[in-house]
């Protein structure tokens, strides 16, 4: 299989801030000895360099569908096993230099999947439209105190999210124990015929992306669905967002 | 620069956001459009020969994106992909599930439904489920450091 590698290793070296950076000993995987490793997380891919001031990583592991695990080790304390269900899968070992160093990476790299970002962003996004739902059957309603919308929490775990497939509509119940009521798209700010820079390097004068536009549901409280990206309704996308979004990008260009 | 290989074939075979047979032109000087599968899955971009099992992925990480008609282009750094589809309406649904297919989009819009649902009630939504100070979901993330 061929990686987009020099793309890749860019993405490890450019100057968007990492999720979590430190030193880890990793079990080699001919030579079974620990090494000391300068890590670098970000996003789903965790990054490792032989030396902290090294140019290029010496290898990437992608952390999608892994689960992470504290193992016992003859050898070393703080020890923790990066693992996946596919056959034949090897199984990472690191170790840490402290407790404290450990639970914290094994919480962040279980949560680093593309999965369970994607989870997160579902879970906040309902609970928004409930949110903003409750504020306007409030207005509605002219009550006379001030009313206090609740965030309604969902009962649902977040440790190691395993990739079970991307979201789907319909979809109700996972093997990890999130639930959902209602898979609701994500919006997007692309408009036709544009050309959209991806900023995911930053950019060094500390300029904050353009926010990106809300759903929204049509006025009159239609039925029409909410939008997502396998129903092919990009042109109703385009005209609910396109304006918008052109405004804010000249908004955002002329405050830079 | 060694990377998890079974791991990412297994990751491949599994449902995608997104496939399609499409035309593909690669980066280098003289490449020509070819017949590719292409599937979209969680923020990877797979395609497979047709004729054979052999798959090669982008991290999907484009610098640029843009699309014209029916063909969309994807860039990275240096290297510019180019996709033919079938038709204007399957370009745009495309660019559409790739733009979202961004672990950077997904933090930005997580960012944003954090900070409008605290403004709206004055309670941070994730802080229920522990995760309120995980480095990924600070408010400033996706932001370069500031210069030393």
């Amino acid at each position: 299989m061929k990686l987009n590698e020099k793309s890749v290793a860019h993405y490890a070296t450019c100057n968007s801030p990492p999720d979590k950076t430190g030193f880890l000993f990793k079990k080699g995987e001919r030579n079974t000895a620990y090494h000391r490793r300068w890590f670098i997380l970000k996003g789903n891919m965790l990054f490792y360099f032989e030396e902290r001031e090294s140019r290029e990583p010496i290898g990437v592991i992608v952390l999608e569908g892994c689960t992470v695990e504290l193992c016992e080790s003859e050898s070393e304390e703080f020890a923790f096993a990066v693992k996946f269900d596919c056959v034949k899968a090897r199984v990472y070992k690191m170790a840490a230099e402290n407790q404290a160093a450990m639970e914290s990476w094994v919480k962040a790299l279980s949560r680093a999947s593309f999965d369970y970002m994607r989870l997160v962003v579902k879970e906040l996004e309902r609970q928004l439209e409930e949110v903003q739902e409750e504020a306007r059957s409030s207005q509605a309603k002219n009550k006379p105190k001030k009313h206090q919308p609740q965030v309604q929490g969902a009962t649902f775990s977040l440790q190691n999210a395993a990739i079970t497939g991307p979201s789907q509509e319909g979809v109700s119940s996972r093997e990890n124990g999130v639930s959902w009521s209602k898979p609701t798209s994500v919006p997007n700010g692309v408009s036709e015929g544009s050309v959209w820079e991806g900023d995911f390097c930053g950019r060094g004068d500390g300029v904050k992306p353009p926010p990106v536009p809300p759903r929204r549901k049509t006025n009159g409280g239609s039925p029409e669905s909410p939008v997502s990206p396998g129903t092919g309704c990009f042109s109703k996308l385009h005209e609910w967002y396109g304006k918008e979004v052109a405004e804010l990008r000249i908004e955002w260009m002329q405050s830079k | 620069m060694r990377f998890n290989e079974k791991e990412l074939v297994f990751l491949s075979r599994q449902p995608p956001e997104r496939a399609a047979e499409l035309g593909m032109r690669g980066p280098k000087k003289g490449d020509v459009v070819k017949r590719r599968l292409v599937k979209l899955i969680v923020n990877f971009l797979f395609y497979f020969r047709t004729d054979e099992d052999e798959v090669s992925v982008n991290q999907s990480q484009w610098h640029r994106y843009h699309y014209c008609y029916r063909y969309l282009f994807l860039d990275e750094a240096e290297r510019k992909y180019l996709f033919e589809c079938d038709s204007q309406e399957q370009c745009e649904e495309w660019i559409d599930a790739v733009v979202k297919a961004s672990y950077e989009f997904m933090r930005k819009n997580l960012i944003y439904y954090r900070t409008e649902i605290h403004r709206l009630t004055g309670k941070d939504p994730l802080e229920q489920y522990g995760i309120s100070d995980e480095t990924r979901f600070q408010v400033n993330s996706g932001l370069p450091p500031p210069p030393t």
